[in-house]
């Protein structure tokens, strides 16, 4: 492996990592950045089909007479 | 897929090459520099790090400012991420100055101003990140957050522009950056103002003489606590009206060097140049570089919005799972 160290390649040795770096880096923000969208897509898509995030109130009536309503709400949100 | 998205990955993809371009013009159209042979490109990737470090934390700022006016999760989202971008990109350009720094100055890390207030700054950062992973309490944290991240910012600018000046003695080539831009330099005059200094050395101006067609000045350089004493003989084209030769001052890796004349009246100016000054006279390394800083910059916005993009869909997903956990 001496060889690529040698001064008249060890230039394009260093070209060669370098420019394997940014592709690998490259090529990993994109698979994140897809991921991410896909991720970010699904989300919405599920959205309308969630619990309502709104507190909500639900009423029984329990032996004729109305209870006071249950609301279930989410912890606030963040 | 929509237009917006389709011009959003072009512009990504567009990056890639742009940014691969870059990589290859760093060792392949850059020309070796005089006296740093190929250490120099690296300054294709250091400063233009060093320079998006600057927006990085400014926008990290302005999105805590605009947090603390509006109390807005996303803003917050957003400060979080180019502050860790830019925390990263400053990462960078001190890695990349240190293994500079071996090859110009023998060493990675002699404390230099330039190296001492960089690592200041990280470490301000630095406490950013461990303030916000201490609280637990989501609005407090963001709250004081954002305020600390004001307080940071404010430093910023002190720590990577004025303190490495203040400083008298610095090896970080200072006037690199610009084309055309010089340090100030000092006039002396062999029937006049005779001493002058420069960072913490000083110069006596002994005689000035033409020999030929270039001007010869003969000034004695005195390093701090008198440590070395020499004379040197910084030589002056007249023809072309540029420095020739620029003697190295005794045992520091500055030079000296005569950047303009007056024979009539005795003067000379006499300024110093540290490796690395004047990369950018060359027109490819000017475009290299300029090319570098469009690039650095496009990568940063892509990786803080991305950044941002995930710290909003992990609390999204957050909310999601706590939905799932209330009571049918």
């Amino acid at each position: 492996m001496n060889f690529l160290l040698d001064p008249a390649i060890a230039l394009y040795t260093a070209l060669a990592v370098a420019l394997s770096v940014w592709i690998g880096v490259f090529i990993f923000l994109w698979r994140v950045d897809s991921a991410a969208r896909e991720l970010r897509r699904r989300l919405d898509d599920e959205s309308p089909a969630r619990p309502a995030a709104a507190p909500r109130a639900t009423l029984e009536v329990r032996g004729g007479r109305t209870q006071q309503p249950v609301s279930i709400t989410e912890p606030k949100a963040e | 897929m929509g237009a917006g998205l389709r011009l959003a990955q072009t512009a990504k993809l567009l990056l890639g090459v742009w940014m691969a371009g870059i990589v290859v013009a760093m060792f392949l159209v850059i020309p070796p520099y005089v006296g740093l042979g190929d250490a120099g490109r690296i300054i294709v990737m250091h400063v233009p790090t060093a320079w998006v470090t600057t927006v990085a934390f400014a926008l990290s700022a302005f999105y805590s400012a605009r947090y603390l006016w509006k109390r807005r999760a996303a803003d917050d989202s957003g400060a979080v991420a180019a502050a860790e971008v830019g925390f990263l990109f400053c990462a960078l350009a001190t890695i990349t100055g240190a293994l500079f720094a071996n090859i110009v100055w023998g060493t990675f890390w002699n404390w230099d101003p330039r190296e001492t207030s960089i690592l200041v700054l990280l470490l301000i950062y630095a406490a950013y990140f461990a303030l916000r992973s201490a609280l637990d309490d989501v609005e407090r944290r963001r709250r004081l957050s954002a305020a600390y991240n004001l307080f940071a910012a404010v430093t910023m600018p002190f720590l990577l522009f004025v303190a490495p000046r203040l400083a008298d003695s610095t090896l970080h080539p200072n006037c690199a950056f610009i084309q055309g831009s010089t340090c100030d330099g000092v006039w002396l005059e062999t029937e006049g103002v005779r001493i002058g200094q420069l960072g913490d050395v000083v110069l006596a101006l002994q005689g000035l003489e033409q020999r030929g067609d270039v001007a010869v000045a003969h000034v004695e350089v005195r390093t701090p606590g008198l440590q070395n004493v020499a004379l040197l003989e910084p030589t002056f084209e007249l023809a072309s009206g540029k420095p020739a030769d620029r003697p190295e001052f005794p045992g520091q890796q500055f030079l000296l060097a005569v950047e303009a004349v007056d024979l009539a009246n005795g003067r000379a100016l006499l300024n110093i140049e540290a490796p690395g000054t004047g990369l950018l006279s060359n027109s490819r390394t000017f475009w290299t570089f300029m090319a570098a800083n469009l690039g650095f910059l496009g990568l940063f916005i892509w990786l803080y919005r991305l950044r941002a993009d995930v710290l909003v869909l992990q609390e999204r997903l957050a909310r999601r799972e706590v939905v799932h956990e209330l009571p049918a």
